[in-house]
């Protein structure tokens, strides 16, 4: 997905290197406009194509459900902290 | 696949080529004046970086800083915040590899690799902590307009339409270089630092020994490093940055000026940061009890040492930091929600086409702003909690970043190597002990 062809790349650059000449790009013309991007940068290319879901092994879930439980612990002792806090403020 | 798209371009994209035309033309004229046409390049590729750490010096980190110089005058606490910097550094420069080799924001790239069960977690910890913050940069435009005698609600109108006016560019570009250009104003500080006349030997002392140490209550001393690393490392930063990045259509030829605009941003931000802790030095010095302070009463105790003008800087300083903060906060929740709805989020795009990112744009500055005028909000509460509350998720979203920067299939040849994963991963750990120190002294202070 990241890598176009090479012919395509080729053509690109040559158009990109007339682009750069140009006192102001003619981006009505879209192979201009498509030289002057990546790919995969165009919003149409992003809506069509997506990185799947990854596998995500044990350890790695293991580390993300831990890292939940100490958000919500912790949230938890700051809220009743502060509201202690602000009781406590004459 | 290019002739495919050709009939699909859309105004994001001819604006995103405009730029990066710009680029390829200065990089074109780096052949033949290299010092002129790298200077050139790196002027058109700094932005994120700059925004997301001047940003990051918003009202309520400003006043933790205040808090820090007012508490504990020069000395540990200086060059810990230049190490916060470092840390944000380390974090950040991983943002602007993803942004510019996947070209996606962080929100859509952690809903399509683990799935909308985490997407959704990590997202809950944005939106809470980007709503809460937003409240706070109101409350510190409030604070710092109030100095000048004016009153809140026109105080926060004019927050409300800087965030508006900054939206109608319609074009990534003009709204990165207006918010760059307010943003500049963090360095009002400066004067101000230089107007309580510190003693520069003690802060040369000071970065090079951590000494002396902070010391009196432990539970206070934990709250002002939990709040001082707040201050510079938050999930919003990640998700801003890497849609900054993609908006402004960074390529991977990109990222070695995209680190550099990332180190200038830390090291401008560093630099404010130290100044807002030196310029309240003279409190501490006069043992004045600033912990209860806002910003307006901070510029006025200040007054009677640095003076009306430095006083003034200090409550423009404030206000501006909540400015740009406002602007570039809202502008994330925006990118995210976009991301994940899969609807346009792009400042390029025109109002009339991606009416959903402009209202949650718009829609929770808005909604911020009222929260601050409506009496007996809980603001003193917000403010208290907001900077504890991003160090907190800041270690769930770390570790989505460190996954995601280490994906091969995402990431190709730029994953992490080595040293960059050490140093995140320390990060990570100087988060997550913070955090716990925090939590067993909180619990501690409370039986």
């Amino acid at each position: 997905m990241k890598h176009s062809d090479a012919r395509a790349e080729r053509g690109a650059e040559s158009i990109e290197s007339g682009a750069q000449r140009a006192a102001t790009p003619d981006l009505k013309d879209p192979s201009v406009v498509l030289s002057l991007l990546e790919a995969d940068q165009v919003v149409a290319a992003k809506q069509r194509m997506h990185f799947g879901p990854r596998r995500l092994s044990l350890s790695i879930r293991v580390l993300l459900w831990g890292l939940r439980i100490y958000v919500v612990a912790m949230l938890v002792i700051v809220l009743i902290s502060a509201i202690r806090a602000i009781h406590a403020t004459p | 696949m290019a002739r495919d798209l050709a009939g699909l371009l859309t105004h994001e994209d001819l604006d995103r080529a405009r730029d990066r035309w710009r680029v390829s033309r200065a990089r074109w004229a780096e052949r033949r004046s290299k010092m002129r046409g790298r200077l050139s390049v790196l002027w058109l590729l700094v932005g994120p970086g700059v925004l997301v750490f001047l940003g990051e010096n918003d009202a309520p980190s400003m006043l933790s800083y205040s808090a820090t110089g007012a508490r504990f005058g020069i000395g540990f606490f200086i060059p810990f915040v230049v190490l916060t910097f470092a840390m944000g550094l380390v974090v950040q420069e991983m943002t602007v590899r993803l942004g510019a080799v996947t070209h996606r924001g962080h929100a859509e790239l952690i809903f399509d690799r683990f799935g909308k069960f985490w997407g959704l977690f990590a997202m809950g910890d944005l939106v809470l902590g980007n709503f809460l913050t937003l409240v706070t940069e109101f409350i510190g435009i409030r604070a710092g307009l109030g100095f000048f005698g004016v009153r809140p609600v026109v105080a926060v109108g004019i927050g409300v339409a800087a965030v508006f006016a900054a939206i109608t560019t319609g074009r990534y570009w003009t709204w990165e270089r207006i918010t760059m250009g307010l943003a500049v104003f963090n360095a009002l500080f400066v004067p101000a630092a230089i107007l309580a006349h510190p003693n520069w030997s003690a802060v040369g002392r000071a970065m090079v020994t951590w000494s002396p140490l902070p010391h009196g209550n432990l539970f206070d001393i934990l709250l002002l490093i939990l709040a001082d690393i707040g201050a510079t490392v938050t999930p919003w930063m990640l998700f801003f940055q890497q849609s900054a990045v993609v908006d402004k259509g960074m390529q991977p030829r990109d990222i070695s000026a995209g680190r550099f605009d990332t180190l200038m941003g830390a090291v401008l931000a560093a630099a404010f940061g130290v100044a807002a802790i030196l310029a309240t030095v003279p409190l501490f010095h006069h043992g004045i009890d600033a912990s209860q302070f806002e910003a307006a009463q901070f510029a006025e105790a200040l007054e009677p040492w640095i003076g009306h003008a430095g006083a003034a800087l200090f409550a423009l300083g404030i206000f501006e930091a909540g400015i740009v903060a406002a602007i570039a906060i809202s502008t994330s929740s925006a990118y995210a929600f976009g991301e994940v709805l899969q609807t346009g989020h792009s400042l390029n795009r025109p109002l009339r086409e991606a009416w959903p990112f402009y209202s949650t744009l718009l829609g929770s500055a808005c909604a911020a702003a009222a929260l601050v005028l409506i009496p007996n909000a809980p603001l003193v509460f917000i403010v208290l909690i907001v900077n504890v509350i991003a160090v907190l998720a800041m270690p769930p979203a770390l570790a989505f970043l460190l996954l995601l920067v280490n994906d091969r299939e995402v990431m190709g040849e730029y994953v992490n190597g080595f040293w960059e994963n050490a140093a995140a991963i320390a990060v990570a750990i100087v988060l997550v002990l913070a955090g716990l120190g925090f939590g067993i002294a909180t619990v501690i202070h409370m039986s």
